[in-house]
C-alpha cells in the first residue's frame, strides 16, 4: 500500500486539503450565519467569534496552498507531453483523455473550468478573513457586511467545489 | 441582563439588545477597508475571468502568458490575477482607510466584477472567442 510522489501530491491537493478546507467553511460559515444579536450573549460571542476568525482564516489560507500546490506541483504532471511515439499514455492524463473517444470532454470542459476558477475562492476567501478579523464584533451589527461577507464566503466555497469536484472526477478518468 | 451598545460615528449610540445578560461595546469602524478587500478581489477576480478570456481570444496573449513552460498560459494568468489583486488592494486601502463609502454602490461594482470574472473563466462563454 504504497503511495508513489505523485500519488501523495494529488491526496495533497485533492483529500487533506479538501478536507481542512470543508471543515473551515462549515465553521466559518456557521459563526457568519449565527452573528445575530438575538443569538448571542457576551460570553457566547467570545468563544463563538474566535471559532469564527480561525475557521476564515484557515479557509484563505488552505485555499491558496491548494491552488499552488495544483497549479506549480500537480498541474504540470496532468499537463506534460508524452514524447514522440509513446503509446502508453497512462502518464500522461491529459494526453490521455484527448486521446480516448468520449472522454475528451473531462479535458476540454472539466479540466479547462477547474484550473481556472480554483483560483478564484482564494481571493474571495481573503477578503471575507480580512473583513471578518478587522471588524469582528462590529459584523453583529453591521449587517449588510456580514451578508456581503457570506455571499463571498459561499461563493468561495462554490468555486473551490466546482474545481474540487471535476477534480475527482477527472482523476478517476485519468489518474496523476 | 446586558445590552449591545453600538457607538455610531456620529456620536449615537444604538442599543441591539436589551435583554441580554452583559453589555457589549462595539465602536463603529468605517467601512473603507471592507470597501478595499472588497473592490480589489472583484479586480482579482475579474482579472483572471479577462486573461483566461484574452488568452483564448489570442495566441500572443497566450504566449506572453506563459511565464513558465511546465505550466503553460495557466501560470501568466493566475500569477497576473494575484498580482492584479494585490495591487489593487495596496491602492485602495490606504486611499479608503479612513473614509467611510455607501456600501450599496460597492456591492454592487463589487457583484459585477466578481460576476464578469467567473463567466470569462466559464470554457463555454470563453471558447466563444477561440483564436
Amino acid at each position: 500500500m504504497d503511495l508513489t510522489n505523485r500519488e501523495t501530491w494529488a491526496a495533497l491537493h485533492g483529500m487533506f486539503f479538501g478536507a481542512i478546507f470543508l471543515l473551515a467553511f462549515a465553521g466559518g460559515l456557521a459563526g457568519l450565519w449565527s452573528l445575530r444579536p438575538e443569538w448571542v450573549t457576551v460570553n457566547g460571542l467570545k468563544e463563538r467569534m474566535f471559532r469564527l476568525k480561525l475557521g476564515v482564516t484557515t479557509m484563505a489560507v488552505v485555499a491558496w496552498v491548494t491552488v499552488i500546490t495544483g497549479t506549480w506541483i500537480v498541474y504540470p504532471w496532468y499537463r506534460a507531453k508524452p514524447p514522440a511515439g509513446t503509446t502508453d499514455l497512462t502518464d500522461f492524463p491529459k494526453s490521455l483523455l484527448l486521446a480516448t473517444p468520449g472522454k475528451e470532454e473531462w479535458h476540454k470542459f472539466g479540466m479547462e473550468w477547474k484550473e481556472h476558477i480554483a483560483w478564484i475562492s482564494p481571493i474571495l476567501a481573503t477578503a471575507v478573513a480580512f473583513i471578518v478579523l478587522y471588524y469582528g464584533n462590529q459584523l453583529i451589527a453591521d449587517k449588510k457586511l456580514r451578508y456581503a461577507s457570506i455571499v463571498l464566503f459561499v461563493l468561495a466555497f462554490a468555486a473551490a467545489a466546482v474545481a474540487g469536484g471535476l477534480g475527482a472526477f477527472i482523476t478517476k478518468a485519468a489518474p496523476i | 441582563m446586558a445590552t449591545i451598545r453600538v457607538q455610531r460615528r456620529d456620536n449615537r449610540t444604538i442599543d441591539e439588545i436589551e435583554w441580554k445578560a452583559e453589555e457589549l461595546e462595539i465602536v463603529e469602524q468605517p467601512n473603507g477597508p471592507a470597501v478595499a478587500a472588497l473592490l480589489a478581489a472583484g479586480v482579482g477576480v475579474f482579472v483572471l475571468g479577462l486573461l483566461t478570456t484574452l488568452a483564448e481570444a489570442n495566441t500572443d496573449v497566450a504566449d506572453w502568458l506563459n511565464f513558465k513552460n511546465r505550466v503553460g498560459p495557466l501560470s501568466g494568468k493566475t500569477i497576473m490575477a494575484v498580482a492584479a489583486y494585490m495591487a489593487s488592494w495596496a491602492v485602495f486601502a490606504p486611499l479608503l482607510w479612513k473614509r467611510s463609502i455607501a456600501m450599496n454602490t460597492v456591492l454592487i461594482v463589487t457583484a459585477v466584477l466578481v460576476a464578469a470574472g467567473f463567466i470569462g473563466t466559464f470554457p463555454k462563454f470563453f471558447e466563444l472567442f477561440a483564436a
